[in-house]
C-alpha cells in the first residue's frame, strides 16, 4: 500500500517535471524546432487515440483520414462560414466523432482483417471524395489561407495565435487534456470492459454486455480527439490537403504505435517522441527515412514485441539475471 | 544517374554523419570566403520529379561555373554559391516545413519552388518573412504575394502561342479533345487551352480532368477518341502522363494533331511508337542545342553549352525544367551584382526595377496584374517547339502579351469559369 | 460501338492484372493468414528487374520476366522464413513485417533510379484490330499481360487442383490448425504459399513494365486495388479473387470511360463497403477469418 502510494506519487512527480520541461522548452529553443515539437504534439494525440481504438481489438487503417475529416471541418467551419476558430476546432472535433458514429454501423459488423481493410476503404472513399470535390473540399490542393485562431483579451489586446509560441501553449494543453482523459476512460469501468472484449468477447457478449455499443463509444471518443488533432494541424499550418491524410502517414502512426507499444498510454508517446527524434536527427537523410522506419519496425516486432515502453523493464530483468548467474557462479 | 546517386549519397552521408554526432558546426567555415545560399524547394521525388530534379540538376552545373569562374561579386565581396536542396514531395505541408527549415536554419536568400499545390502555405510564409521566392507557375501569384515571382516561366498563359501557330498553319483543324489531371497544374493550363481554342476558333469537343492516381491511361483515351478530334490536346499533363497518354493515342490509331504544354523524355517515347508518329507535335519546350537560342536577343549564357554540359552530366534527363530554374540563377546573379548587396530585398527591388528585365527569350515585361494579381510575372515572348524528325525544334517565337491584348476576354472568361482567377484563389 | 469494344479490351487488360496481383495475395492470406501490404511494392520490384535487365541490359524480354519472377519470389521466401515465420502466433505481426519490407523496397527503389521514372520500351510496338472493328485496337503489350495472366493462372489452378502438393497447399488454405493436425507441415507450405504469391506479383510487374509507370510508388497505386478485390472476393478465396478481380476492373474501366477518371476508385470503393454491409465476408468468404 505505502508502495503503491509512493509510487504514484513518483509518478506524478516525474509528470510534473515534464510539463514543467515542456513549458521552458519554447523559450531556449529556435524557431524551427518549435514548429518540429508543435508537430510531435500533435502527432502524440493521434498516437495515443489511436491506441484507444486499438482498446477494442480492431485496429483501424483510417484513423488518420478522420484527423483529415477533423482538419477539413474546422477549416470549413472557420473560412467558409466565418465561425470563431475556437468554436471551429471543437466543432471539428464533433464533426469527427459524428462521422465516426455513422461509420461504426458497417465497420463494426466486420472483425479481424475485414475491419482493417474495411476501416481502410472507408477511409480512403472519404479522402478521395475531398479529392473529387472542389466545392467545398478544394479538390487535390486541399483548402489553403485557413485562418489561425486569434483571442481579443481585455487589458491585454490582440493575441494572434499565429506566434508559434503561443500555438504550442495551445497544443500543449490540448494534448495534456486527451491523456487525461484517455487515462480515466481506461481505468473506468469503460475501459475494463474494453479489455474484456479485447479478450474475450462473446463471454463478454454473453454476459450481457453489447459489445458494438463499447466498440462504437471508443471509436468515436478517439475520433474526436483525432479529429481535433487535424483541427490543429490545419489551423497552424494554414493548409489541409488530401495526400497529408494518405495511406502511407497512416502506416508511419501505426509504426509510432507499434515501436512505442499499447500495454499502456505511455507507449505511443514514446513511440512518436522516439521515431520524431530520429527523424530529426536524420533529416538530412531525408529519402532514407522510410527505409530507418521499416527497419526499426522490424527489429522491434523481432526482438521487443511490446514495444520500447517494456525496454526499461526488460533491462532491469536482464539485468537481474546477470546478476544472478554472477551470485551462483561466486556462490559455487 | 550514376553521377546523381553518388553525388546525392555523398552529400547525404556526410550531413547525416555531422547529424549523428549530434554537433552543430557550421558548415561552411573555410577561409574568408562568404557563401550565398540558394533553397531549392521542389519534388524531387515522385510524379511531378520530372519538373523538380531536372532543374536542380541544371542549377547545380550553373552553380559549379560560377563557383569555378571566382563567384559572385557584391558590394567589394566575393560569394561562392551553395545550392540547399528540400524535396517537398510537390505537398503543401512539405513545403511549408521546408520553407521554414531553408529560412529559419540555412538562411537562404532565394528560394526557387515549382510552384502550383505545394506552394500556398509556403508563400504565405515567405510574405510575412519578407523572404524573395520565384516560381514557374504565376498562378501562385495574388495581390499578397509580394516577394513571389515568375521572372522565367509564366505557366501556363504561353500556352496560348503553340494553339495560335497551329491555327495558322494548320487551319484545316476544327476540333479538339482536352485532358488533363484535376490539379493546380492543369486546371490553369486547361482553362488557357479552352480560351486559346476558342480565339483560334477551334471547337472543344471533349474535356475531362482524370485522376493523379490514374495506372492505365487506356480509358482516358479511349473516351477522348470517342469524340474523333482533330486535335488531341495533353494540357499540362505531368511528364510521365504525357508520355503514356500519347502511347495510348499512338496504341489505339490516333492520326491526328497532338499539342502539349511539355514533351519531356521524349526520346523515349519515340522508342515506344516511333518518329512517324510524334512528327508534327507541338509543345512548348526547347532542347537548349537549338541553334534558334544562339539569337542575340536571347539571355542565356552559351545554352548550347549549358545543354552539352547537362547531357553529358545527366544523359536522359533533360526535361522542361532543365534550364529554367538556371535561367532564374542567372537573372538573380545579374541582380545581385547589379544591386551591390546580397540583401534579398535589394536584388528583388534592382530585378523589378524599371518594369522591365532580360527574359531568358528576349527583354520583357513585368506584368500580370489582371491576370494575377501583381505584375511579378516577367512576361514577352515564348518559342513554339514541334518535333521534327524525332527532334524539338523552335519553329517560332509568339508574342504572349500580343495574344492578351486580342484575346484577354476569353482568358478571363475561362479563367473564371474554372475558380482560377487570383481573387478566386484567394478565397 | 467501337467505344463498346474498346472499353471491353481495356477492361479484359484491367482484369488479368488485377486477378494476378489478388490472387497472390489472396493466397498468401489463405495459407498464413497474413495481409501483404508489401505486394504491391514487390510488383514494383518485378518492374525494376525487368526494366534492369530487359531495357538496360538487353536480356530477352521472357528471360528477363523469368528473371523479375525469380527475384520477387526469393524475397517472398526470405520474408516468409525470417519475417513471418517468427511471427506465427500473432495475427497482426505478420502484417506490421510486411508494413516494414514495404518501406524498406521502397527506398531502395529511390537508390536505384532516384525520382524519376524508368522507361521500358514494348517488346512488340503497336496494336492489333480486334473483333474486326477497325476503331477497337488492342496492343501486343497488353496482350502479353493478358496471355500471362491466363498461363500463369491457368497452372497454379491446375497444380492446386491436380497434383497431391496443390491438393495439400488448398488443404492449409482452408483451414490451417486442421491441416497441421493431419501432419501438413504447415511451414514449408507457407514457404510455398508466399513464394508463388510473391512470384505472381513479380511477373505482374514484369510483364507491365513497358505499360505501368516504372517507380518507386507504383506499389502504392496497385495494392489499393488490390486490397479492394481480395475483400469483396472473400479474403483467402482464389475463386473469388478472380472474380471480383474481373468485376472491378470492368466497373473501374467503364466507369472511367463513360463518367469520368476522377471518381471511378471512389465508387469502387463505396461499392466494396456495400458489399461487406451485405455480405461481411466477401462474396466467396466462407467464415469470419482473422
Amino acid at each position: 500500500m505505502l508502495q503503491m502510494s509512493s509510487q504514484t506519487a513518483l509518478k506524478s512527480l516525474g509528470g510534473a517535471a515534464v510539463v514543467a520541461v515542456l513549458c521552458v522548452l519554447p523559450f531556449v529553443i529556435g524557431l524551427y524546432r518549435l514548429d518540429v515539437l508543435i508537430f510531435l504534439l500533435i502527432n502524440i494525440i493521434v498516437a495515443v487515440s489511436y491506441r484507444f481504438i486499438t482498446l477494442t481489438g480492431e485496429w483501424s487503417l483510417g484513423h488518420v483520414v478522420m484527423m483529415g475529416v477533423g482538419g477539413y471541418a474546422s477549416a470549413l467551419l472557420a473560412k467558409k462560414l466565418g465561425l470563431s476558430v475556437w468554436l471551429a476546432m471543437p466543432l471539428g472535433g464533433l464533426a469527427t466523432a459524428a462521422l465516426a458514429f455513422l461509420l461504426a454501423f458497417p465497420l463494426f459488423r466486420m472483425k479481424g482483417f475485414y475491419f482493417l481493410i474495411g476501416s481502410f476503404a472507408a477511409g480512403e472513399a472519404i479522402r478521395r471524395t475531398w479529392n473529387h470535390f472542389r466545392d467545398p473540399f478544394g479538390g487535390p490542393g486541399g483548402l489553403a489561407r485557413i485562418p489561425t485562431p486569434e483571442l481579443e483579451l481585455p487589458g491585454v489586446g490582440l493575441i494572434d495565435f499565429g506566434d508559434p509560441r503561443i500555438y504550442y501553449f495551445l497544443t500543449l494543453a490540448v494534448v495534456l487534456v486527451s491523456i487525461v482523459v484517455f487515462y480515466r476512460l481506461e481505468k473506468s469501468r469503460i475501459g475494463l470492459t474494453l479489455h474484456a472484449i479485447h479478450w474475450q468477447d462473446s463471454l463478454a457478449e454473453s454476459v450481457g454486455i453489447n459489445i458494438w455499443r463499447y466498440k462504437t463509444l471508443a471509436f468515436c471518443v478517439a475520433s474526436f480527439f483525432v479529429g481535433l488533432a487535424g483541427a490543429l494541424l490545419g489551423h497552424h499550418i494554414t493548409v489541409v490537403n488530401p495526400p497529408q491524410f494518405s495511406l502511407a502517414i497512416m502506416l508511419y502512426v501505426l509504426v509510432w504505435v507499434i515501436v512505442g507499444g499499447t500495454r499502456t498510454i505511455a507507449g505511443p508517446i514514446v513511440g512518436v517522441t522516439v521515431l520524431s527524434i530520429v527523424d530529426e536527427r536524420l533529416r538530412e537523410f531525408q529519402e532514407y527515412r522510410p527505409l530507418i522506419y521499416g527497419a526499426i519496425l522490424i527489429l522491434t516486432m523481432r526482438f521487443l514485441p511490446t514495444g520500447l515502453e517494456d525496454l526499461p523493464a526488460k533491462l532491469i530483468g536482464l539485468g537481474r539475471r546477470l546478476r544472478r548467474i554472477r551470485t551462483t557462479q561466486t556462490g559455487s | 544517374m550514376r553521377n546523381g546517386i553518388t553525388r546525392r549519397r555523398f552529400i547525404g552521408t556526410t550531413a547525416a554523419g555531422v547529424a549523428l554526432v549530434g554537433t552543430s558546426l557550421p558548415r561552411t567555415s573555410f577561409g574568408a570566403e562568404k557563401t550565398l545560399k540558394i533553397g531549392f524547394l521542389a519534388p524531387l521525388t515522385g510524379e511531378v520529379a520530372g519538373w523538380g530534379l531536372p532543374g536542380l540538376n541544371g542549377l547545380e552545373i550553373w552553380a559549379d561555373e560560377i563557383n569555378a569562374g571566382g563567384g559572385i561579386q557584391a558590394g567589394g565581396d566575393t560569394y561562392m554559391v551553395e545550392l540547399v536542396p528540400y524535396d517537398d514531395e510537390y505537398l503543401a505541408d512539405k513545403a511549408l516545413r521546408g520553407a521554414k527549415k531553408l529560412v529559419l536554419e540555412d538562411g537562404v536568400g532565394l528560394i526557387m519552388m515549382l510552384g502550383g499545390s505545394d506552394a500556398p502555405a509556403a508563400v504565405d510564409f515567405f510574405t510575412k518573412n519578407k523572404v524573395v521566392s520565384s516560381t514557374l507557375l504565376p498562378s501562385d501569384l495574388t495581390d499578397e504575394t509580394l516577394y513571389h515571382m515568375a521572372p522565367c516561366e509564366v505557366h501556363p498563359i504561353y500556352n496560348v502561342t503553340g494553339v495560335e501557330w497551329l491555327a495558322e498553319n494548320r487551319p484545316e483543324l476544327k476540333t479538339a479533345a482536352i485532358c488533363a489531371q484535376d490539379d493546380e497544374l492543369g486546371r490553369p493550363s486547361v482553362a488557357t487551352y479552352l480560351a486559346a481554342f476558342e480565339a483560334a476558333g477551334i471547337e472543344v469537343v471533349y474535356q475531362e480532368f482524370f485522376a493523379i492516381d490514374t495506372v492505365d491511361f487506356a480509358p482516358v483515351i479511349t473516351s477522348m477518341l470517342a469524340t474523333k478530334p482533330d486535335i488531341l490536346c495533353l494540357d499540362t499533363a505531368y511528364p510521365d502522363f504525357v508520355n503514356f497518354l500519347t502511347e495510348q493515342a499512338f496504341l489505339q490509331g490516333f492520326d491526328g494533331q497532338i499539342i502539349s504544354c511539355t514533351f519531356d523524355f521524349y526520346p523515349a517515347v519515340i522508342e515506344k511508337v516511333g518518329t512517324e508518329f510524334v512528327e508534327g507535335f507541338v509543345f512548348q519546350f526547347p532542347d537548349f542545342d537549338d541553334p534558334a537560342l544562339n539569337e542575340p536577343h536571347i539571355n542565356f549564357p552559351n545554352p548550347n553549352g549549358f545543354f552539352t554540359a547537362y547531357e553529358e552530366r545527366y544523359p536522359g534527363t533533360w526535361s522542361a525544367v532543365s534550364w529554367e530554374y538556371a535561367a532564374i540563377a542567372v537573372q538573380w546573379k545579374a541582380a545581385v551584382e547589379k544591386a551591390g548587396s546580397v540583401d534579398p530585398m535589394a536584388v528583388f527591388e534592382a530585378m523589378k526595377a524599371g518594369g522591365r528585365a532580360p527574359h531568358v527569350f528576349g527583354d520583357a515585361n513585368w506584368w500580370g496584374t489582371e491576370l494575377f494579381g501583381i505584375d511579378n510575372a516577367l512576361v514577352g515572348d515564348w518559342p513554339v517547339v514541334q518535333i521534327q524528325n524525332g527532334k524539338a525544334v523552335i519553329v517560332e517565337y509568339k508574342s504572349i502579351i500580343d495574344w492578351w491584348a486580342k484575346h484577354k476576354d476569353l482568358m478571363i472568361k475561362h479563367f473564371e469559369a474554372l475558380g482560377e482567377m487570383w481573387y478566386q484563389r484567394k478565397a | 460501338m467501337e467505344v463498346i469494344a474498346q472499353t471491353t479490351v481495356n477492361a479484359l487488360y484491367a482484369s488479368s492484372y488485377t486477378a494476378l496481383m489478388a490472387v497472390g495475395l489472396a493466397l498468401i492470406f489463405g495459407v498464413m493468414g497474413i495481409i501483404n501490404f508489401a505486394h504491391g511494392n514487390l510488383f514494383m520490384v518485378g518492374a525494376y528487374a525487368v526494366w534492369w535487365l530487359y531495357a538496360v541490359n538487353g536480356w530477352p524480354f521472357f528471360l528477363a520476366v523469368a528473371g523479375a519472377i525469380m527475384v520477387v519470389g526469393a524475397i517472398g521466401l526470405l520474408m516468409e522464413r525470417m519475417l513471418f515465420r517468427p511471427m506465427r502466433d500473432n495475427p497482426l505481426g505478420g502484417l506490421i513485417m510486411s508494413v516494414g519490407v514495404l518501406f524498406i523496397l521502397e527506398v531502395l527503389a529511390v537508390f536505384f533510379g532516384l525520382g524519376l521514372m524508368k522507361h521500358v520500351p514494348p517488346i512488340y510496338p503497336g496494336s492489333v484490330v480486334i473483333f474486326g472493328i477497325p476503331g477497337a485496337t488492342i496492343p501486343w503489350q497488353r496482350l502479353v499481360v493478358i496471355g500471362a495472366a491466363v498461363l500463369l493462372l491457368g497452372t497454379l489452378w491446375a497444380f492446386l487442383r491436380q497434383t497431391r502438393l496443390g491438393w495439400a497447399l488448398r488443404a492449409c488454405a482452408q483451414d490451417r490448425e486442421a491441416a497441421a493436425l493431419q501432419g501438413i507441415p504447415i511451414n514449408k507450405f507457407a514457404l510455398l504459399a508466399m513464394g508463388l504469391g510473391a512470384a505472381l506479383a513479380g511477373a505482374a510487374g514484369g510483364v507491365m513494365a513497358p505499360i505501368v509507370q516504372v517507380d518507386p510508388y507504383i506499389g502504392h497505386k496497385m495494392i489499393v486495388t488490390a486490397f479492394i478485390v481480395i475483400i469483396v472476393g472473400g479474403i483467402g478465396s482464389l475463386e473469388g479473387a478472380v472474380l471480383a478481380a474481373i468485376l472491378y476492373a470492368f466497373f473501374h474501366t467503364w466507369v472511367t470511360t463513360y463518367i469520368g477518371g476522377g471518381i471511378a476508385t471512389t465508387l469502387g470503393l463505396v461499392l466494396m463497403l456495400v458489399v461487406l454491409v451485405v455480405r461481411p465476408t466477401g462474396l466467396l468468404g466462407t467464415a469470419e477469418r482473422g
